[in-house]
């Protein structure tokens, strides 16, 4: 058996209301779908656990309500994220739209250590409808504009590439966690040292 | 995969109780079998409905492996086998006993015993109810892994104490901190350069050697003092939640290392005891000869005490709503009445005759529109009422939200509108009494829903202050985890414990908390009931933030609401007997006189429908209703049900609504 450490993964699920996000959810970690989830409320997470590069790993991925005015408390579920994906509907472009924003805001929220190499995804998902309405060349577009998000298409419904997007975040999370694994176990340390390395400087004068 | 899997126990009559109230209905239990299982990755409980038993061995589907998520969406009708099995199969629990952190188990003398699992990330699973035994047994194989101590506090309640000596040596191994060689922890991250750590040992060895011995300390304390395993570190959920809440009032534990607990003396809890409802014979024997309601107040005692016999419940909810006024006679109802009808279908006719070329330059109106499109889609559709596809109730259910939006634009329509919406057209199954009604409804709760959301912070800052004086030592516990600002306790509030209680519940507890009896803010006082039965789950488990949101968020559908009920008045009583009562309190409470002064206009709300450019319109070419035409009427007043005006959060709620007036989004 792998060692039992676990690392913890927070990744955060945003997007407009109705774009699937707890559907998307569901997919993933208990491989269910309904035509009946209610909108959510509050927030929400599920835990899945899931091997990357042959580290086990706990995914925690939150659902938070999609409607703007509940932003303002959603956004205490922000901070300490590892990933975060962006949902939209491929069949509404309003909500394609909106990425921008929701983007911005996580990172003015969440302030990540490195906002430009933070690891997103984003889905467009409902591809299983046949009134699509933003393109996968429109959608790609954009996520190249960003700094080359990885972008996925898929159905929460039929079970489309859920698995591949999530996984995919999972793997950048990690590939900056581990850049960053040691010195966020005990940030503190290291300011300590800069502050008393000055002084040594100064003495050796 | 099967064949890998050794049964070590199994147990059928098994059951979940979806429906605790309607014993008549074949649904209400589902039958399953619970096992202890030995996988290849772990030894696992789990329990299956019945019905997936056979069809899932045979499609080898027995690792839902590591999903240890469950969701709440428990209520279900199906129409095919299939879609049956689906539903059951939500159900279906699997999770590995490592990530046991304690679980509830009850066996009273003349019932059923059950038991509620609990997991380390708070995630809590429905009582598994052993209809034939078992569950004794179940808990002495689980012994063998696992150690179990009893909570001195609840009896009921049983903590997994963490200990695994496996993973404390290969942990230690990990850390290569005490290797023969003192080299050996730098050697080990100088050889993994993927670790991305030599990097930083070479610039700075200093910070590299001591962060490893913090390691350490981090670990002995991990293991030893504190068994939570999957916790976010402190720093990183400590102060910013109350930053991220502008708003909010959190005292912090500012030194989190002294015990601020001081017992607040409250005199003892009186029993109160539930009673029946309200009658229609009792009803009818209130009404004098001109048909007013001779003793309004007893009344409301009555309903407070047992709620209403759902046979006259939507005419008493009329009253309850404001759709009548209590003191009114039948003629003047006849009058109300027929001036609502023909408010409400007036009001319809604004949105039902803007045209698509209207809409196209009219934004706002149609994301609401898209809003409401969805959520009508997904509210209750496991209710026989809105169930299947293509049910006539849903227009309805959406009519009457794009009518609100018309009645009430400055608000508009929020998500959680419709939760609210929806019990309340299953008692009155009527469009336009359903309108009143939901529209009385929201007059007590529409500053939840406002663009600022200062309607919810400060309702969850009044839950704090109770609780600081209601138990101390619950509420220093909950403020040094992360959980001060009360935000686990959001749904609860936003849509009035919509989502937490069953249907026929709801309904009860609604009418029960519209008589404004103890107090207005007794919905708080539920909010600390529900919390106190809590209290040691999330104690003794030392739960912090996500584990106690979870685990709160998890035991939606299982709250014993008279049980609840009984505990909020009898905490109500004991907190008006309390001679110190702070004063911030006794305003929740509303045990200070109101001042005079504030008079909540249900008028901001009216006057905004006529601030839209939405005009009525004569002509109803797009009315397809044709019986809406004779309630067409040319008048402008609307008449508001509002008798009762909304100052239900004491002085301070009161500027809120009125600077929530002024958003538009």
């Amino acid at each position: 058996m792998a060692s039992r450490k676990k690392v913890l993964l927070k990744v955060i699920i945003l997007g407009d209301s109705g774009v699937g996000k707890t559907s998307l959810m569901n997919q993933y970690v208990a491989k269910k779908f309904s035509n009946q989830y209610k909108a959510t409320i509050g927030a929400d997470f599920l835990t899945k656990e899931v091997m990357v590069d042959d580290r086990l790993v706990t995914m925690q991925i939150w659902d938070t309500a999609g409607q703007e005015r509940f932003q303002s408390l959603g956004v205490a579920f922000y901070r300490g994220a590892d990933g975060c994906v962006l949902v939209f509907d491929v069949t509404m472009p309003n909500t394609f739209r909106s990425l921008d924003s929701w983007r911005d805001e996580f990172l003015i929220q969440a302030s990540p250590r490195d906002p430009e190499n933070f690891p997103f995804v984003v889905i467009g998902n409902k591809i299983d409808l046949e009134n699509r309405a933003v393109s996968a060349r429109r959608a790609q577009g954009w996520c190249h504009s960003k700094g080359d998000i990885p972008y996925f298409e898929t159905s929460a419904k039929e079970a489309i590439n859920v698995e591949q997007a999530f996984q995919a975040v999972a793997k950048n999370a990690m590939a900056q966690e581990s850049d960053v694994e040691l010195c966020s176990d005990f940030p503190d340390p290291i300011k300590l040292k800069d502050d008393q390395a000055k002084p040594r400087e100064n003495c050796a004068c | 995969m099967a064949s890998q899997n050794e049964v070590l126990f199994a147990k059928d009559s098994v059951y979940i109780h979806i429906n605790v109230q309607d014993t008549k209905d074949k649904d209400a239990h589902i039958a399953g079998r619970v096992y202890l299982m030995k996988k290849p990755e772990g030894n696992f409980i789990e329990w299956k409905a019945e019905e997936c038993l056979s069809h899932d061995i045979q499609n080898d589907e027995w690792d839902v492996i590591g999903s240890v998520g469950f969701r709440n969406d428990r209520d279900s009708e199906c129409v095919s086998m299939n879609a049956k099995m689906d539903a059951r199969r939500k159900y279906n629990i699997s999770f590995d006993v490592l990530d046991l952190k304690s679980f509830k188990r009850n066996a009273p003398n003349h019932s059923w015993a059950y038991i509620i699992f609990i997991l380390k990330d708070g995630t809590t699973f429905p009582a598994l109810h052993f209809h034939n035994g078992g569950s004794k047994a179940l808990l002495k194989e689980l012994e063998t892994f696992i150690h179990i101590r009893r909570s001195p506090n609840d009896q009921r309640l049983f903590i997994v104490h963490d200990h695994d000596p496996e993973m404390l040596s290969k942990s230690f191994n990990e850390l290569s901190i005490f290797s023969d060689s003192s080299s050996a922890y730098v050697q080990k991250f100088v050889s993994e350069p993927h670790k991305g750590f030599p990097k930083k040992f070479m610039k700075d060895p200093y910070t590299a050697t001591m962060g490893g011995f913090s390691k350490v300390t981090n670990f002995l304390r991990d293991n030893f003092m504190a068994p939570e395993n999957l916790t976010r570190p402190q720093s990183e959920m400590a102060e910013f939640l109350h930053e991220d809440i502008p708003g909010m009032e959190i005292s912090n534990l500012d030194e989190p290392g002294f015990e601020m607990v001081t017992k607040t003396k409250l005199p003892p809890r009186p029993v109160v005891k539930r009673s029946e409802h309200l009658e229609l014979a009792k009803w009818n024997s209130f009404f004098d000869s001109d048909g007013t309601i001779s003793q309004v107040e007893e009344v409301k005692e009555i309903i407070f005490r047992g709620g209403v016999d759902p046979a006259i419940r939507s005419e008493v909810w009329k009253f309850l709503l404001g759709f009548y006024d209590w003191d009114s006679t039948t003629k003047k109802r006849q009058e109300q009445r027929k001036r609502k009808v023909d408010d409400y279908f007036r009001m319809k006719l604004q949105w039902k005759t803007i045209s698509s070329e209207q809409e196209r330059r009219f934004t706002l109106l149609k994301e609401r529109r898209g809003l409401i499109d969805k959520d009508v889609m997904r509210t209750d559709r496991t209710h026989k009422f809105f169930s299947g596809d293509k049910n006539p109730n849903l227009q309805v259910l959406y009519d009457i939200l794009m009518t609100y939006c018309m009645y009430n634009f400055d608000l508009g329509y929020v998500q959680g509108m419709s939760d609210i919406l929806a019990p309340i057209l299953v008692v009155m199954e009527n469009e336009v009494d359903a309108f009143w009604c939901f529209a009385g409804a929201m007059e007590r709760v529409c500053h939840n829903f406002e663009m600022d959301q200062n309607g919810m912070k400060v309702q969850l800052s009044q839950i704090h202050k109770l609780m600081q004086v209601y138990d101390p030592e619950l509420c220093a516990y909950l403020e040094s985890h992360d959980s001060g600002n009360f935000y686990f306790c959001f749904r609860w509030i936003l849509i009035m414990f919509k989502r937490e209680f069953h249907f026929h519940e709801i309904q009860r507890l609604w009418e029960v908390i519209w008589t404004d009896l103890p107090c207005q803010n007794f919905h708080l006082i539920i909010s600390l009931a529900i919390l106190d039965s809590e209290k040691s789950t999330l104690m003794e488990n030392k739960f912090g933030f996500t584990e106690i949101l979870k685990h709160i968020n998890d035991i939606s559908l299982s709250i014993p609401l008279d049980d609840t009920l009984c505990k909020a008045e009898g905490i109500f009583l004991q907190l008006k007997e309390f001679k110190k009562l702070p004063k911030a309190v006794k305003e929740v409470l509303g045990l200070l006189p109101v001042p005079v002064s504030q008079s909540m206009e249900n008028s901001v709300f009216i006057g905004s429908a006529s601030n839209t450019d939405v005009k009525s319109q004569d002509s109803a070419s797009r009315v397809d209703t044709p019986q809406l035409m004779g309630g067409i009427s040319s008048s402008s007043s609307i008449s508001v049900n509002g008798s009762r005006s909304s100052h239900s959060l004491g002085g301070k709620q009161n500027s809120i609504i009125d600077e929530g007036s002024k958003i538009l989004t």
